[in-house]
């Protein structure tokens, strides 16, 4: 056929037109919706932020815990596929925890009320329509004549005032119900600064930390934020790194990155902090004489006897904390809240009054006061109990699992007469309930939050509902319109009307001038953002040193142990327990998977003879929990601690009846926050043994120089890891020979010409990655983001105990020290995953290609070719490669889970080898869309997932030939070593060695 | 005519064959009768154990291959280890029948055609592991260099390619080796049954008349058969000791692998000769041909040489891990002997470094009693080297933090066993279908008939 004759049929540019939009099309309607559309129908015009195979990013904000984060929703044919932090966002600046990306499996969660329903009389919940619904709350609302309550855990924002505004309408209260809330901080604040307001930190000015306990790395406060600071002062970016002390019982993941553990008596660390103040103030001299007077009385010796802290160690610690200006303390968390908390708070804000850091490091007028504490919730449950309340409504908050059972809560919640949850999931709350409203995943509605002072963050829907659920916003309009009354005036024809009006006046306020701009710039945003206020003047409000008080801690109860509960660093309170990939991805410290545990230190392993895995029963005054036994050296002897968060007896199916809950130990609160480390326990071997589904091998290095340290001085003259190690009098640090590297290294110089004489040699990029260790936290996001980006399927309980897990990326933790009692425990963090060796062990072994190298020097894995020999895994020295022995594929995502799958990445079946790309999908995208635009890619367009997630920007990715590029830079820096060099397997990812401060007594 | 073939050894002074030409015959032929009891009992024995490994199987390739007892880093186990095991038991049957053969040691022949048939079924068996171990069973076929219409290729880098090849022409050797060996035998069946079986028997024995012509072109070709087969004895097994060798395991990683498992594999073969002939020669009633004084001690003394070097290797092992300075090595030698798999470590030095010494005494080497039990520490030990190899140096490679041990399940316990009833089942069914004891060779070492005469 002549080609210049015009064809009659379609051609390849037609029919793939049709081909994508047919398809789009229908992945978008199918995607979404809970009609389960099953015809292919075409978009007539073709949608403006629908492409087929392009993805469209929303941003949106988080709602997983009160931070307030920015997150970017990365959406697919319709459906949201990936969260990551929005870089615009002040609070986050582009980062994510685990917790926070993991909000996805809240939105695809098979445990989601999928419609609203309705108590029967047989005492099941049976499905009903939502007018039905709206109408059974405004007829219980009519008749409950204002005793009607609502208990929230929403944050600040346009919804939260909307429902105030609607009680106080109905005559009724707002009761503010957020599980940890810094509550002692803020009774502390008030008493020493009179002020309701929490401080932000900035970690990133500090030049010395002191941590009373809080763990603003992992679950306390603006993580990611803090995360942020603290890379910026310890890592070694200059010539100096900040020092962190921490002084609790128990180290938290903040315990495992500091320089110093002071492992205190509970509750002691109130003396430690007004000892260090006492020789600060004597050191500078010339402040508040007053408050050097009051705390006289608190010298180091006295703390020493309180503490167990030796004098000399307190002496100095204060000394170095007086010298580096600024220095920064901070207190509190949850594992420490116990009587004397809001006098460790106070006695901390003393501490850094005392030595200047108010307004430095620590700033006020950021913070937005919240309804305060524990009281109201105490007084609402006292009035339902003597059933004063004839309607509560629950929203965004689950009393009856994270109050302990002998506040009484459910009994007293019980007495209501029509109970109302708004809650996604059938939680033990909404399990009480008599009316099931489900509301919107905070993906699919219209809200906002204002985390803090000049943030005003914006969410929108990034994609249509997956389930039959309606905004609680609507709920309260919708019922105002169909109760009338009181309630008339709340007119707004839809939640997101009212939104919009209240940001209208939000433009008008901050005089954004034209209101569509501004309104599509901050849904651009994700967000308004203004600099926060300017940090008001703070003084002490209270003279004479009042505030410096320290009351020995009194704990209940009887036993050797003081019994310490602490927020799951993956579930927090217990709102992750049924998301697999919270479940699966282990706690960063004691690396444990899927179920509770209880941590013993090793002193009292050995006089209770127990090891890992042994059950041991604890009895407080108020309970009995059972759980087996982590021994775990970063824990004093007289103390035992347990996880928050999991013991559901309700909440979906993986949380379902999963581990025991610690808060069943506990007493009732007493004031104004619950007493998380208030009891004694008794400790009773049961004889038991579960095996516990840990991820953690060997947790020693056993000499083989994984994941290195350099002395501070080493890394201030520029010493290499090896330089550092001679200059100690160690001798050569390597595991060969002379002779041994002499036939290594010329045979590396003979591959290395073969290579370059081979189809590798040229233009291509090669892709290669750098690891601050100096700055790396142990924080997991980077797993996570991994699991979402990769398809990585999660093995559940049973294959985590035969070491299945397919955690492409882990984070090893190798203790340092604590062999012997009294050496003092350090833990060092490893992200460990493919190295992509330039002259891989796996590739050649493999008979059928599947494992071979590409031109721009990945280890490509081809899935489809993988007949599962297995021989490519046990040749990886790094032990990287994951084996899908079961159909993992089909069992990791039930239903709707599977929605967020990433379609740029294959879902792979079993039998076959899988393991990190260095996310190719990512690197293709990059070069395709770089190809288009007819430019070289840039360094810095795009990243891997664990990098971008990186909260503490340990994780550079790059084109190691690009000369300009951060990783090429970085991977010259003289703390950089590769691991396991002398096997010569060339691998792409450099890591830098972490710093180390001097150790001292 | 010559009935001795020049190449043939004739008599030893240690042999003494009573027997006449015909006796030969009938005692051999009478093995071929019908089953007793026993016997059938035993094949059915072998075959349920054989469909209980079936079984087992067929579920790994309907869920994966999860339900065996792979912990990570521990990617290969018991399969493998079953895998090398039989591979190496095969050894023994082409030393005996081959190389024994060009040396002329005359003590062979009651025993070779066992020995050779043990080898066939062992490499059958063994064949089978490499396709139950992978991931995708049903696409076993990709290591194979076959034409296809994607121009793929296998990686002849990769040593399970050299493996494939190793293997299926050990298989195809010893097959033809032993098939060919049979002509004159199966001749002879043939001409003293009837009906369909003398049918089948002449079919078999494809024209075999016994003719000078027939005998010169036979014996010339046994012998460049058997040239053929010998330097496999040493190949296969170099070829599977490099499945280890040629990885950076460390354990693996030794330039000693490959003549540590050849003789690993004869030493590992002749446990298994010793404990199929024992029982064997009573029930067949042939203990006139295979004798405790003869061709017991002969075998023993070679166990004896074989299992010496095996202690040598062992030992070797260790002084370079030692001697290297190579921390790597050292844990993995320390935990070897110390570690969680000691009991595995110290039953493979016992059985097979120690228990072999015992050979040095010639009243053990002639006391089959002694000589079986012995046997079976040799098969139980060997296997437990393989699994050492395999599975205590993978559970502690380079990165501690990965380390972990093996939990062995029912899946299997059940495929290694049913590889046993596999292999019994095909022994058994050959035992009763061709002649376990080579008829002519037999014949050959009765010197020439001088009263009697005429039977060739």
């Amino acid at each position: 056929m002549d080609d210049e004759t015009p064809s009659t049929t379609i051609d390849r540019r037609h029919f793939l037109t049709v081909l994508g939009t047919t398809a789009g099309g229908a992945l978008a309607l199918s995607g979404c919706s809970t009609d389960n559309v099953q015809k292919l129908v075409p978009y007539l015009v073709q949608s403006e932020d629908q492409v087929p195979g392009l993805a469209t990013w929303y941003a949106s904000t988080c709602t997983e815990c009160p931070s307030g984060c920015g997150v970017h929703a990365r959406t697919r044919e319709g459906r949201a596929v990936k969260l990551e932090g929005n870089p615009e966002h002040p609070i986050n600046q582009g980062k994510l925890c685990s917790r926070g990306q993991a909000a996805l499996q809240g939105l695809y969660n098979p445990g989601r009320i999928k419609a609203p329903m309705a108590r029967s009389a047989d005492g099941t919940f049976q499905e009903i329509g939502w007018d039905d619904a709206i109408a059974r709350l405004a007829a219980g609302l009519g008749k409950a004549g204002g005793r009607v309550a609502a208990i929230s855990g929403a944050g600040r924002g346009t919804f939260s005032d909307l429902l105030a505004d609607w009680t106080s309408a109905l005559g009724g209260r707002l009761v503010r119900y957020e599980t940890f809330d810094d509550e002692p901080q803020r009774a502390a604040n008030r008493e020493v600064f009179g002020t309701d307001q929490l401080a932000t930190y900035d970690f990133g000015r500090a030049r010395y930390i002191v941590s009373f306990g809080a763990d603003f790395l992992d679950t306390g406060g603006a993580s990611i934020e803090n995360s942020r600071g603290f890379a910026r002062s310890h890592g070694f970016e200059d010539k100096d790194v900040a020092k962190l002390v921490f002084a609790a019982p128990r180290m938290n993941l903040t315990g495992l990155n500091a320089d110093q553990w002071l492992p205190t008596r509970p509750g002691s660390e109130t003396a430690l902090a007004l000892a260090m103040a006492n020789v600060l103030l004597a050191e500078r001299g010339g402040e508040p004489a007053g408050l050097a007077g009051a705390l006289a009385s608190y010298t180091p010796a006295m703390a020493e006897r309180e503490t167990g802290v030796p004098a000399g160690t307190i002496e100095r610690i204060a000394r170095e904390f007086a010298a580096a200006r600024p220095s920064l303390a901070v207190a509190g968390g949850v594992a420490g809240q116990h009587s004397g908390a809001v006098e460790l708070c106070a006695a901390v804000n003393v501490l850094n009054f005392a030595a200047g850091n108010l307004g430095e490091t620590v700033r006020f007028g950021a913070d937005l006061p919240a309804a305060g504490g524990l009281a109201p919730l105490a007084e609402l449950t006292r009035a339902m109990g003597a059933g004063e309340i004839a309607v509560a409504l629950v929203h965004e908050a689950n009393p009856a699992y994270t109050l302990p059972n002998a506040s009484g809560f459910a009994a007293a919640f019980g007495k209501v007469g029509l109970k109302v949850s708004t809650s996604l999931h059938l939680d033990e709350t909404a399990a009480l309930c008599d009316l099931l409203l489900p509301e919107h995943h905070a993906l699919e509605r219209w809200d906002d939050l204002r985390p803090r002072a000049g943030v005003y963050s914006l969410m929108q829907p990034v994609m249509e509902p997956v389930f039959n659920t309606l905004p609680a916003g609507d709920v309260l309009l919708r019922t105002a319109r169909a109760a009338g009354g009181a309630l008339a005036r709340f007119d707004a024809p839809t939640y997101e009307a009212h939104l919009r009006s209240r940001w209208q006046a939000l433009a008008t306020e901050l005089g954004a001038g034209d209101f569509d701009t501004f309104w599509h710039e901050a849904l651009r945003l994700g967000g308004a953002f203004r600099d926060p206020p300017a940090s008001p003047a703070i003084a002490l409000s209270v003279s004479g040193g009042q505030e410096a008080r320290y009351t020995p801690p009194a704990f209940e109860g009887e036993g050797d142990f003081v019994f310490i509960a602490y927020p799951h660093s993956m579930l927090y309170d217990g709102r992750g327990a049924n998301k697999p990939w919270l479940l699966e991805n282990a706690d960063p410290v004691t690396k444990i998977t899927w179920h509770s545990w209880v941590e013993v230190g090793p002193g009292a392993a050995r006089a209770l003879d127990v090891r890992n895995g042994e059950i041991l029963e604890l009895t407080s005054p108020h309970g009995t929990v059972e759980a087996p036994v982590y021994v775990y050296p970063g824990l004093r002897d007289d103390v035992v601690a347990m996880p928050l968060g999991l013991g559901h007896t309700q909440y979906g199916e993986f949380a379902r009846g999963r581990g025991v809950n610690p808060l069943d130990l506990l007493a009732a609160p007493t004031g104004e926050f619950v007493h998380y480390l208030s009891t004694r326990v008794r400790v009773r071997k049961t004889g038991g043994y579960r095996k516990l589904a840990s991820v953690e091998g060997v947790p020693r290095q056993l000499g083989r120089g994984i994941a290195e340290a350099i002395p501070l001085a080493a890394a201030q003259q520029g010493l290499t890891v090896e330089q550092a190690y001679m200059e100690a009098g160690r001798g050569k640090h390597e595991v060969n020979t002379e002779r041994e590297l002499e036939a290594v290294h010329g045979w590396a110089e003979e591959q290395r010409e073969a290579t370059e004489y081979g189809d590798y040699r040229g233009e291509d990029p090669q892709w290669g990655m750098a690891i601050d260790l100096a700055k790396c936290t142990g924080c997991n996001a980077c797993v996570t983001a991994c699991y979402a980006e990769n398809n990585i399927p999660t093995v559940g309980e049973a294959e985590v105990l035969r070491g299945r897990e397919m955690t492409w990326l882990r984070i090893e933790r190798y203790w340092e020290g604590g062999e012997e009692p009294g050496d003092p425990v350090s833990a060092r963090f490893v992200p460990m995953l493919c190295q992509h060796c330039g002259n891989a062990p796996c590739e050649p072994v493999c008979p059928v290609y599947a494992a071979y190298h590409t031109a721009d020097g990945l280890n490509g894995q081809v899935y489809n070719r993988c007949v599962g020999t297995r021989y490519c895994a046990n040749n990886c020295p790094y032990k990287v490669r994951y084996f899908n022995w079961y159909k993992y594929n089909e069992k990791a995502w039930p239903e709707p889970l599977h929605l967020q799958l990433n379609p740029d990445v294959t879902v792979r079946a079993r039998g076959v080898m899988e393991k990190c790309t260095f996310c190719v999908q990512r690197i293709r995208g990059a070069q395709n869309h770089a190809r288009l635009e007819d430019r070289p890619i840039r360094d810095g367009e795009f990243t891997t997932a664990c990098a971008q997630a990186c909260p503490s920007d340990c994780i550079v990715f790059g084109n190691v030939r690009d000369p300009g590029s951060r990783v090429a830079g970085l991977q010259q820096n003289p703390r950089g070593y590769r691991i396991l060099e002398d096997l010569n397997v060339r691998p792409a990812i450099a890591y830098l060695a972490k710093v180390l401060h001097p150790v001292e007594a | 005519m010559a009935v001795a073939a020049p190449s043939h050894p004739v008599g030893h002074e240690g042999l003494v064959m009573n027997q006449t030409h015909a006796e030969v015959t009938r005692d051999v032929v009478a093995t071929l009768g019908k089953p007793s009891r026993g016997y059938v009992l035993l094949l059915l024995g072998a075959a349920t154990v054989f469909l209980i490994g079936l079984l087992s199987f067929l579920i790994l390739v309907k869920d994966g291959l999860g339900h065996a007892g792979y912990q990570p880093p521990i990617f290969w186990s018991v399969y493998i280890t079953t895998f090398v095991f039989w591979v190496g038991i095969g050894h023994a049957g082409t030393l005996i029948s081959a190389i024994l053969f060009l040396f002329r040691s005359p003590w062979r022949t009651a025993v070779y055609r066992s020995t050779e048939v043990m080898t066939v079924f062992a490499v059958m068996t063994a064949a089978l592991f490499p396709i139950i171990h992978i991931g995708r069973q049903w696409i076993f076929y990709w290591l194979l260099p076959y034409p296809n219409q994607r121009f793929l290729w296998p990686n002849f880098k990769s040593p399970l390619i050299w493996d494939v090849f190793a293997i299926s022409t050990y298989f195809t050797v010893s097959a033809t080796f032993l098939v060919f060996g049979l002509i004159p035998d199966v001749a002879a069946v043939r001409d003293k049954v009837s009906g369909w079986r003398k049918t089948a028997y002449g079919l078999a024995s494809v024209g075999w008349r016994g003719t000078d012509n027939q005998w010169r072109h036979y014996s010339r070709a046994y012998l460049y058969l058997a040239a053929l087969a010998t330097p496999l004895v040493l190949s296969v097994h170099s070829v599977v000791s490099w499945d280890f060798a040629v990885s950076i395991v460390p354990g693996w990683h030794g330039t000693i692998f490959a003549p540590y498992f050849v003789a690993g594999a004869i030493y590992s073969g002749i446990g298994m000769v010793l404990t199929l002939i024992i029982p064997l020669r009573r029930a067949l009633g042939v203990e006139h041909m295979i004798t405790p004084e003869y061709h017991f001690d002969n075998l023993a003394k070679l166990t004896l040489l074989t299992g010496s070097i095996l202690f040598y290797a062992y030992g070797m092992e260790y002084f370079v891990a030692w001697y290297s300075g190579n921390i790597f090595e050292q844990t993995t030698f320390y935990r070897r002997a110390f570690g969680p798999y000691w009991w595995a470590g110290w039953t493979m030095i016992i059985c097979n470094a120690f228990v072999s010494q015992l050979l040095w005494f010639r009243k053990i080497r002639t006391n089959l009693t002694s000589l079986f039990i012995i046997s079976i520490f040799i098969n139980i030990g060997m296997w437990f080297e393989r699994f050492v190899i395999i599975v205590s140096s993978l559970s502690n490679d380079y990165i501690p933090w990965a380390w972990d041990q093996l939990n062995p399940t029912w899946a299997d316990w059940a495929i290694l066993a049913g590889s046993f009833g596999w292999f019994a089942m095909w022994f058994l069914l050959f035992a009763k279908t061709f002649p376990i004891v080579a008829i002519q060779e037999i014949k050959e070492m009765i010197p020439m008939p001088r009263k009697r005469g005429g039977h060739h």
